[in-house]
């Protein structure tokens, strides 16, 4: 008899947040009521999505959730129809995000789903490079047209110009119609982000699978090896810096920028020196677009991009210009990436015996390094350069509705609102001011922002179970298996079942990264936690962002609690050579800051040592 | 005749598999491992030429030449006979003093290579022509009359009754002069060995470490559960390693050359007996010896407690893998026209949870 987790219905809420559904939108709550849905949350599993959601939801930022919902979803569904598996589903629970691959209920469909498949996935395979290059431009295009936007107060009366040129309409109604466009923007953002994510996702597993049987327990790591090593963008930012230390260096002007000034000051002294202005002109070009680089997963409102705070960059580029004078290399070696690389899959496939392995390993590879490009670079585009723009433009929103009493502080507050919440706000905001009447939003939100607000806080304390829910026998879904981890090994240290020898102070997780370390645990429950890392201590965080990378100079490997093979700290830290184990579950909950802890990247496992005084 | 062929001892690492004639096929292949860079125990070859000059110089030569003609038809009897006449004859006699100079001045300067006062050796037997099981080998030798003795030994043991009859139904000599091999003990900590394939399936891209404490006898003979640790041979990367549950272990007698089993301390079961690095080390060591002989082969290995790392990683025996590769290979994989039928087929199967 396999063992079960909770049910999801009888999670019981934490006291105090009585009514904390209001938060969300209804169709996320998991409920009794509709006895066949009830009886479907129940016999399916559902696993906390701790790889993009390490803290709790904000009203508002549950809006890439809801994107992504829909878009993987209707890919999967809908425009490949691949063949057994739909999309996955979505519930909060105390807060936190959970979510469930769902497969094609009735088998009978699943081979009059086949030739559709063949069709429609097969045109964007045989196209790949082209639509790609046109997905970029479409990309650039939404990323234009965000950045074009402006939300600026209502006119004590409107412009002459609106009568003159006869335009008809008011600035109430543009303010409501460019924060729809703003949503609708964010919204279409995320249909392209899904474009060839799910194919790229089921060729990944392809090659993994098709390598597995050839070579059985073949390493995660070996195959992410084999497939990956491209020029992925998500490395340029950082590199960025390292041009720029080194240039700095080169002009002679490094002891002005080591100067432990803040960047604004910095940047003012620098424009009036003859050197330093033109090191300023370079600096501008790396701005735009890798500084847009987010300081987080992007995820959340509070992952601001180095443009956001120029403080960060210039603190990385000071590191590694002391780095760089004491004599030691950094950066990313890219052609010794590439070239090893090549000399894994070259020896790989000598060791293959029949010709038909040798064709379906040669199949399974072509396909992973075709869509390679597009999984690897998207994050940069989407949940960097696009969300950090995004969360801008939605602060000049919570600036009006500060303006109007409607909540106490723009950047804290707005994101207590659901997205509907802020329409509904606006409206509120700009019938009382073409009516010049006092509006009731300074008297119902504050009140209601500061309940929300003790919510949150309680939400933050509550640690979320791995899953809910009952395990399937097969995954189909590609993402469930690539980007989450989810496998057998998982799913059963999730159900904390022990297994071989296991204990308090072991933890299995999945290899992320080669290789060994010890020292002290650094748990890192928030971004801005980043900033108290010591040399050579281990990150354990729920999951790790690409622009964390100006930090791995410091750390002697990390711990996450989610993720696969292909999530974004697991192909970071393989690149920066960082011992690495992800997917551990409960990392965070059982590791503590200052337990000297042992990790094998190879194996997988975290070993408590000494646990902190 | 060269220098070489004159040398009454040869070091190992100045040998090649080339100058079986002048040491004997088992020390020829030693220098031929190192060649190749395959770590073997330091030691050194007695030659052929020695045991020549031995029988010469001290006229056992032509004492058994004269016994010879009276050998008539092999029998097990007469065979006997004459091996009693010739062992008794070489145990006896004295060698002669530059030669017995010569090997013990090679055992002396092995001693301090070694670090140890009296090192313990074995004294290997070593014919240019393979006659398998024929003639001793001894263990756990120490000091330079036991090695005297025991080097006579192994040369009167190529005159027992069971090798003079091999030599005669095959036509050889009656004469026969052998190496002597004399490499250092491996005083394992632990011991194992290594195939550079799954022995499990097969797998040519894994490499196979079986290993627990103390000598080798235990696990080759299968009386403890060893530790097992896959490697991947091409990235070089520990992939996985079982923990065996190695209660006991064998030694060396003290003062003997006989294997006695004893219990592994507790605390010392469930840890790893090997290292990262020794794990990587023999992994490496693996591959090159595959590389090498071009095919898989599996061999045994001690870690030296007495040398350091990487030294003291010795390797005992190879011999080509003879399971996997015998066998015909069947594709693992389901043909498929293309990359889409591919996709397809993987998708439709999905990832099996338990």
């Amino acid at each position: 008899m396999a063992k079960q987790f909770m049910d999801p219905h009888d999670v019981p809420a934490i006291p105090g947040t009585e009514g904390w559904e209001r938060l969300y939108p209804y169709q996320y709550q998991f409920s009794k009521v509709d006895p066949e849905r009830s009886a479907f949350e129940s016999s399916q599993i559902w696993f906390y999505d701790g790889l993009h959601y390490p803290e709790p939801h904000y009203p508002f930022d549950l809006i890439w959730d809801e994107a992504w919902s829909l878009a993987l979803s209707q890919y999967n569904t809908r425009h490949w129809l691949i063949p057994p598996a739909l999309g996955i589903d979505h519930r909060i629970v105390n807060g936190y995000v959970y979510i469930s691959p769902v497969g094609v209920a009735d088998p009978a469909d699943i081979p009059k789903r086949v030739p559709h498949f063949m069709e429609r996935a097969g045109y964007y395979f045989q196209n790949w490079d082209r639509l790609y290059e046109n997905w970029k431009k479409k990309m650039t295009g939404v990323i234009d047209r965000l950045e074009a936007m402006n939300f600026t107060e209502l006119p004590e009366m409107e412009d002459i110009s609106v009568i003159k040129e006869g335009l008809g309409i008011g600035s109430g109604y543009k303010l409501l119609k460019q924060y729809d466009d703003l949503i609708d923007l964010g919204l279409l953002c995320w249909q392209y982000h899904f474009e060839f994510l799910n194919l790229a996702y089921a060729a990944q597993v392809t090659f993994f699978q098709t390598a597995d049987q050839i070579f059985p327990g073949i390493p995660m790591s070996t195959l992410t090896k084999l497939s990956a090593g491209f020029d992925p963008i998500l490395f340029r930012p950082d590199a960025e810096l390292i041009r720029l230390a080194k240039l700095a260096i080169e002009v002679g002007i490094e002891d002005l920028i080591l100067k432990p000034l803040k960047a604004e000051d910095l940047m003012k002294e620098l424009s009036t020196h003859p050197v330093g202005k033109e090191w300023l002109k370079e600096l501008e070009k790396s701005r735009y677009p890798w500084f847009h680089i987010s300081t987080g997963t992007g995820w959340y409102h509070t992952h601001i991009s180095w443009n956001d705070n120029l403080n960060i960059p210039f603190d990385a580029i000071r590191t590694n210009i002391t780095t760089l004078k004491s004599g030691r290399e950094i950066g990313r070696p890219t052609a010794q990436i590439l070239k090893e690389r090549d000399r894994i899959a070259d020896e790989y496939r000598k060791l293959i015996k029949t010709d038909a392995d040798r064709e379906a390993f040669d199949q399974g590879l072509s396909i992973a390094r075709l869509v390679l490009p597009y999984a690897e670079d998207h994050n940069f585009y989407v949940e960097h350069w696009f969300h950090t723009l995004f969360w801008a433009k939605v602060r000049q929103v919570g600036q009006i509705l500060q303006n109007a009493g409607f909540i106490e502080n723009a950047d804290e507050d707005i994101w207590f609102f659901r997205r509907d919440e802020i329409k509904q706000a606006l409206w509120d905001h700009v019938t009382s001011w073409s009516t010049g009447v006092r509006a009731r939003g300074p008297s119902y939100w504050p009140k209601e922002i500061a309940w929300r607000k003790g919510v949150y806080a309680k939400f933050k304390e509550w640690q979320p179970p791995a899953a809910l829910g009952t395990p399937p026998d097969v995954v189909t879904e590609p993402f469930t298996i690539v980007l989450w981890g989810v496998t057998n090994n998982v799913l059963q240290s999730w159900l904390g079942s022990g297994g071989d020898g296991g204990s308090e102070n072991e933890i299995q997780g999945s290899p992320g990264s080669s290789g060994t370390a010890e020292g002290p645990a650094r748990v890192l429950k928030t971004v801005e936690q980043l900033a108290d890392l010591k040399q050579g201590e281990i990150l354990v965080a729920t999951t790790t962002s690409p622009s964390w990378a100006p930090s791995f100079v410091k750390i002697a490997g990390a711990v996450t609690d989610v993720g696969g093979p292909m999530c974004h700290a697991a192909i970071v830290c393989r690149e920066y050579g960082l011992p690495t184990v992800v997917g551990t579950g409960k990392g965070t909950q059982l590791i503590k800051t200052g337990d000297i802890i042992r990790i094998d990247g190879d194996t997988g496992l975290v070993t408590i040592v000494k646990r902190a005084g | 005749m060269t220098d070489k062929e004159k040398r009454l001892t040869i070091w190992y690492e100045e040998m090649e598999g080339a100058d079986y004639p002048l040491v004997g096929k088992k020390n020829a292949n030693l220098g031929e491992m190192i060649k190749a860079g395959i770590p073997v125990s330091p030691g050194f070859s007695v030659t052929i030429c020695a045991n020549d000059k031995f029988i010469t110089d001290t006229g056992i030569k032509s004492e058994l030449e004269k016994r010879l003609p009276d050998l008539g038809e092999v029998t097990y009897e007469s065979a006997k006979e004459a091996s009693d006449f010739a062992v008794g004859l070489i145990e006896q006699t004295d060698l002669p003093a530059d030669l017995e100079d010569a090997i013990l001045s090679a055992y002396t300067q092995l001693c301090e290579r070694c670090g140890l006062p009296a090192c313990p050796v074995a004294v290997r037997s070593s014919g240019s022509v393979s006659m398998p099981g024929q003639m001793e080998t001894y263990l756990n030798i120490r000091g330079e009359r036991d090695l005297i003795a025991y080097v006579r030994k192994c040369w009167s043991s190529a005159y027992n009754t069971e090798a003079i009859m091999y030599r005669m139904n095959k036509g050889m000599a009656f004469l026969f002069n052998i190496g002597v091999g004399i490499p250092k003990m491996v005083n394992s900590r632990v011991s194992g060995i290594i195939f550079t394939l799954n022995p499990v399936n097969g797998d040519l891209s894994k490499i196979s470490i079986d290993v627990s404490y103390g000598l080798g006898e235990a696990v080759v003979s299968g009386i403890v559960t060893p530790d097992t640790c896959l490697v991947d041979k091409v990235t070089m990367e520990p992939i996985k390693t079982t923990l065996g549950s190695k209660e006991i272990q064998c030694v060396y007698r003290e003062g003997g050359s006989d294997i006695i089993t004893c219990d592994v301390p507790e605390g010392k079961r469930r840890m790893t007996c090997l290292s990262r690095q020794e794990m990587l080390e023999l992994a490496r060591v693996g591959k090159l010896i595959e590389n090498y002989y071009g095919k898989a082969y599996d061999f045994e290995f001690g870690i030296d407690a007495d040398m350091p790392f990487p030294e003291n990683i010795i390797i005992l025996q190879v011999r080509p893998e003879s399971v996997w590769s015998k066998k015909e290979v069947a594709a693992k994989t389901e043909k498929k026209a293309d990359p889409m039928e591919r996709i397809l087929s993987q998708l439709l199967t999905g990832v099996r949870l338990r």
